[in-house]
Order: C-alpha cells, then sequence, then structure tokens
C-alpha cells in the first residue's frame, strides 16, 4: 500500500506540488487575515474593564469552531451567492478557516497580554508610560510566544481543514482524497492524507523558527540566545 | 517638597485605607513610611504618583497639587522603586534604566551614557556586557540595583520606594541600605520609603511616619520615635528593645566625657592614684607627650608605690572616633579588658572618655521618659 501511495506521489510530482501550492495558498491568505483580525481584537478585549467582553468574545469564537465544516461552507455558499459574490471554491473557503483560526488566536492574545506580570505593568505605568505605551512597549513584546503559539496552532488545524475545500470546488491537497474515495483508490486518499500531514509539521517548524526570530531575546528560554 | 493635606483613600468595598493623612517632607529629606502590613503605606505612597487616586484630600509635589498635572508628567517627575523590582525582562540593563529618559526624548548617546553613570553610583561596573545583559542573567542583589538605577533614571528630584529591598537576603539588604545612604548622601533626593521593618526605618529615616489602620501615629525623627513613643501601638512597635536600637542613633561625641581624667606616661603612679579616687574609676586613660594615647593604667596595678606610670602602663590599641555610633562603641567596651573607650582626633590624641556608667545615665535621661513630646495630629 504504502510503496503503491509511494509511486503514484513519485510519478505526479508536478500535480501533487500543484495541490499543494493551492493549499499553502488557502491555508495562508485565510490565517494571515485571522492573525490579522485576531490580534485586533484579541487586544481590544484585554483592554481593563473589558472582561466581560473578552467572555462573549471567546465564547462566540468557541461556538464558532464547533460548526462541521462542511456545514460552514455551506451556509457561507448560501450567503456568498445571497450577496452576489464568488461563491464556490477559494472565497467561502478562506472565509472559513479564517473564522475557525480566530479562537486560538484571541485566546492566546487576550489571555498573553492580561497575563504580564502584574509588578511588570506597574513599575511601567510608576514611570510614566501611558496605555498605549505599555501596551506597545510592554505587553506584546512579552506576549509575542504566546501569539505565536496561537497563530502556530491555527495553522496545523486549518491545514487540516483546508482539505475538506476541495469539496466545494477550492481545489489543493484534499482533491487527492476526495478523487481516492469517489474511485475507491486508497493510495490516492493515503497520498492525500500523507502531503496534507507533512505540509502541517512542516508549516510548523517553520514557524516555530519565525516565532524564535521574533521573540524578544530577553525572554528568550535558555541556549536559545 | 511633598505635602499631604488629609489624603484619603476608601475604596469602593467601604475600606478607609488612608483616613486623613497630613505630612510634609521637605527637599532631601528621607522621609519613611512605616507600619504594620495592612496599615496603609503602601496606598500613602501611591497616592503621591497617582497609581492610586485619592478620594479627598490635596497632595502637592514642588507645589502643585498633583491632579492638576498630566499623569504621565507627573510620574516621570517621580523615581519609583518596588520590592518586586518589575523590570521588563525583554529589555536590557541599559534599556531598563534608560526607561524614562527615553520616554522623555532623550538622544541614544545621552541616554546610553546616563546608563552607565548610574550603574556606576550603584556600585556595578558598566561593562558593555553588563549594560546588554538581560535580567534573567542577573542576580537578586544587581536586580535590585539595576531597579534603584532605573528609579534614578532621569533624575528625578522625587524618590517613590515601595520596600524595595525587602525580597533579598539580610546581608545583601543591609549591605544595599548601608550603599543607598552613601548613594543619598551623594544625590540628596526628596525620598517617601515604605518599610514594615523598624531597624530599616532607624537607619535610613531622617524622619519616620508611623501608621496604623490608615492613620498616621506619629510623625518624628528616629530619635524621637524610640525615646518617646506617642502611644502604646508605637511602643509595642518598635520594641522593647527600643533603647538598644537608638544606640546606633547616638554618637560617642554625645556620651563622652569631653574631659577626661587622665595621666602622663611620665607622672608618679601617686598622682595616677590621687586622680582615679577624685573621679571614682579604675582606670585612667594615659597620653604621652603630645597628648596621644597610648594605654591605660589600672587601679589594681598601683599597689606597689613609686615609680612613673610608664611602669605600670597596659598598652591598649583599641580606640573610639567621636563619631562612632554608639552600638560599636559598646562592642569595643564589652570587648576590651578595660571596660572603657578612649575616644581619640585622627591624631590619636585623647579627646574623650565612655564609660559604662555615662552610657547608663545617658540612656537612661533618653528613654525612660514617659510623657510623648511629639505627637502628630
Amino acid at each position: 500500500m504504502l510503496t503503491v501511495t509511494w509511486r503514484y506521489l513519485s510519478t505526479h510530482v508536478p500535480y501533487v506540488g500543484q495541490l499543494t501550492i493551492e493549499h499553502i495558498r488557502i491555508v495562508l491568505v485565510a490565517n494571515g487575515l485571522a492573525a490579522l483580525v485576531g490580534l485586533l481584537i484579541g487586544v481590544f478585549i484585554s483592554g481593563r474593564g473589558r472582561e466581560r467582553l473578552a467572555e462573549f468574545v471567546l465564547f462566540v469564537a468557541g461556538i464558532l469552531l464547533t460548526i462541521p465544516s462542511l456545514a460552514l461552507y455551506g451556509i457561507l455558499m448560501a450567503v456568498l451567492k445571497a450577496i452576489g459574490a464568488d461563491s464556490i471554491g477559494f472565497v467561502p473557503v478562506v472565509i472559513a478557516l479564517t473564522l475557525y483560526g480566530l479562537l486560538p488566536i484571541i485566546r492566546n492574545t487576550t489571555t498573553a497580554v492580561r497575563g504580564i506580570d502584574r509588578p511588570t505593568i506597574e513599575a511601567a505605568r510608576g514611570m510614566g508610560m501611558s496605555e498605549g505605551q505599555i501596551l506597545r512597549r510592554v505587553r506584546i513584546p512579552l506576549a509575542v510566544p504566546v501569539i505565536m503559539a496561537g497563530l502556530r496552532q491555527a495553522v496545523v488545524m486549518n491545514v487540516g481543514i483546508a482539505a475538506i475545500g476541495a469539496y466545494i470546488g477550492a481545489g489543493g491537497l484534499g482533491q487527492l482524497i476526495f478523487r481516492g474515495i469517489a474511485n475507491t483508490r486508497p493510495d490516492l486518499v493515503l497520498a492525500g492524507a500523507v502531503c496534507v500531514s507533512a505540509l502541517a509539521i512542516g508549516l510548523d517548524l517553520l514557524l516555530s523558527g519565525v516565532e524564535r526570530l521574533v521573540t524578544p531575546r530577553g525572554i528568550r528560554v535558555k541556549g536559545e540566545r | 517638597m511633598i505635602e499631604l493635606r488629609n489624603a484619603t483613600k476608601v475604596f469602593p468595598d467601604g475600606t478607609r485605607a488612608v483616613d486623613g493623612v497630613s505630612l510634609s517632607i521637605g527637599e532631601g529629606e528621607f522621609c519613611i513610611l512605616l507600619g504594620p502590613s495592612g496599615c496603609g503605606k503602601t496606598t500613602t505612597l501611591k497616592m503621591i504618583n497617582r497609581l492610586v487616586p485619592m478620594t479627598s484630600g490635596e497632595i502637592f509635589v514642588g507645589g502643585r497639587e498633583i491632579r492638576g498635572l498630566r499623569v504621565t508628567e507627573l510620574r516621570r517627575r517621580i523615581g519609583y522603586a518596588i520590592q518586586e523590582i518589575g523590570l521588563f525582562p525583554h529589555m536590557t540593563v541599559a534599556e531598563n534604566i534608560v526607561t524614562v529618559p527615553r520616554l522623555l526624548g532623550w538622544s541614544k548617546g545621552r541616554r546610553r551614557q546616563r546608563a552607565s553613570e548610574l550603574l556606576e553610583l550603584l556600585g556595578l561596573t558598566p561593562t558593555r556586557d553588563f549594560l546588554d545583559r538581560f535580567p534573567s542573567e542577573l542576580s537578586g542583589g544587581q536586580r535590585q540595583r539595576v531597579g534603584v538605577a532605573r528609579a534614578l533614571g532621569a533624575d528625578p528630584s522625587i524618590l517613590l520606594m515601595d520596600e524595595p529591598f525587602g525580597a533579598i537576603d539580610p546581608i545583601t539588604r543591609e549591605r544595599l541600605q548601608d550603599e543607598f545612604l552613601r548613594i543619598q548622601r551623594e544625590i540628596r533626593k526628596t525620598v517617601v520609603f515604605v518599610t514594615h521593618d523598624i531597624h530599616e526605618a532607624v537607619n535610613l529615616g531622617d524622619r519616620i511616619a508611623l501608621m496604623r489602620s490608615g492613620r498616621l501615629v506619629q510623625f518624628a525623627t528616629p530619635a524621637l520615635l524610640l525615646a518617646q513613643p506617642a502611644d502604646d501601638f508605637a511602643k509595642g512597635f518598635v520594641g522593647a528593645d527600643r533603647s538598644l536600637k537608638a544606640l546606633r542613633l547616638t554618637r560617642v561625641r554625645d556620651v563622652m566625657d569631653p574631659k577626661p581624667p587622665f595621666v602622663g606616661l611620665d607622672e608618679g603612679l601617686e598622682s595616677a592614684l590621687r586622680l582615679m579616687r577624685e573621679h571614682k574609676v579604675t582606670f585612667l586613660p594615659v597620653v604621652d607627650g603630645e597628648g596621644r594615647f597610648v594605654g591605660w593604667v589600672g587601679a589594681a596595678d598601683l599597689e606597689r608605690r613609686g615609680g612613673t606610670v610608664r611602669e605600670r602602663l597596659t598598652a591598649y590599641a583599641v580606640l573610639g572616633a567621636p563619631d562612632m555610633p554608639l552600638n560599636e562603641a559598646l562592642a569595643l567596651m564589652f570587648e576590651s579588658a578595660v571596660g572603657n573607650l578612649a575616644v581619640t582626633d585622627g591624631d590619636r590624641r585623647l579627646i574623650g572618655l565612655v564609660t559604662f556608667n555615662r552610657l547608663f545615665v545617658f540612656l537612661q535621661q533618653n528613654y525612660e521618659k514617659t510623657a510623648p513630646e511629639e505627637v502628630a495630629s
């Protein structure tokens, strides 16, 4: 079985490469959007006196994550069609993945920004930093590792969910899986699955490198400086 | 420099954390806010830089009511150091120290120079390596010093310190206190310093504001607080050994006999004996021809009449200085066989004498009074 799969992958390099690129494109666009929106929301709801709002936002983001991906694709297609937008393929999948990616990013951002050691914040305030300066110069730099962890989690999760996007014509590695199912070709299903897993692992490794780069030197784990 | 008028803080749950505290702290004064935990000392401190908003009353800093100033501006003019230090872990030592200068828009070169200056002031070597270290790479004592250096960053005239030496071992702590006193003598800041430790308060403060349940109990110099505690609470807080604590506040010159009896090396033993009887002492300091202290002669050495003091001299090298604290003088007296302390000037010339009797009389005069005289309103 593995040999058959391997034979398929090695003889269809351009095709599989094409699918991989499509897959990466979907995931990166969606997670880029999710990171942007998630960071803004996460920082906003971490402000003083917004604890209730934060709870509500995290609750909604949690609910979003429980919607089965196929159902969410279906709902988005209907909505997009109703407003006359591109209702199949890339657009609904990217929107769905953006929504899924929000929870880990918002949650990690708000937890990290709010969870900075109290004396550190008190010292910053006591020395005359404005709340904006505290956010930019103290809270966010110190929150980077946790925010990045949220982003990595979102990416790994979305690489998997993006595969189902092939069902509504978004392309990507999911196509191998759906073709395999339709034609009873387990080697194709396996090839798709292996590629999706490899992609998830690869992107996670890449992001862990990025995480190290953007983590301020003083708070890196010893030995990584 | 700092004036509190009826400063009051009532928390939302109704707790009166600070209740009508009035204090006036002069320029260059080292003022201690002392009291048990929960007495409102930290809240009082934080009202000065508005980390805790006042409920009622007024606070003036440099003649201006603090609520008339922009809060960030007020805080940038006041150094702030806390027990937990709160160094920014993602910033280097240098960056931490010049946090306020950076907020004030100082140039990079000037900031770097300031960081080196301050490290030097605090007894750390400002090597490039050290300036570029991160807080996680420092020892506890070093962090504490960097914390104080950061409070001094933009050379504020006022320093607020909340138990800044609280979280370190007693030995480092005492050393830091001594060093800070030395620095303070150099920089003459107006310091408001919170502590619950009476020893620390007595060592450091020019004046101590003793607080209890949000109220000011007594605002007095350490010597006066120890000598005349305002009430039973104050008496209990300064401790049963208050007269011993006061020893470090008193200098030898305040207790010594400035015109002590003495004999010359070449005088006869008879005159030594006569002096001892006259002054009711068993030891006499002996001086040479130039008035330099050379040792003691004791009554026991004089049994055999005849001859000069030189033949019976017990040479002795332990000397007191006029500005030595009494606790050190007392230790020297215990250790010496003589039980007295000869006080000399820089040239070893005898200028005074401390005896147990004088010490006892002095302490009794100062610490047995019962009527408190200076009580804060």
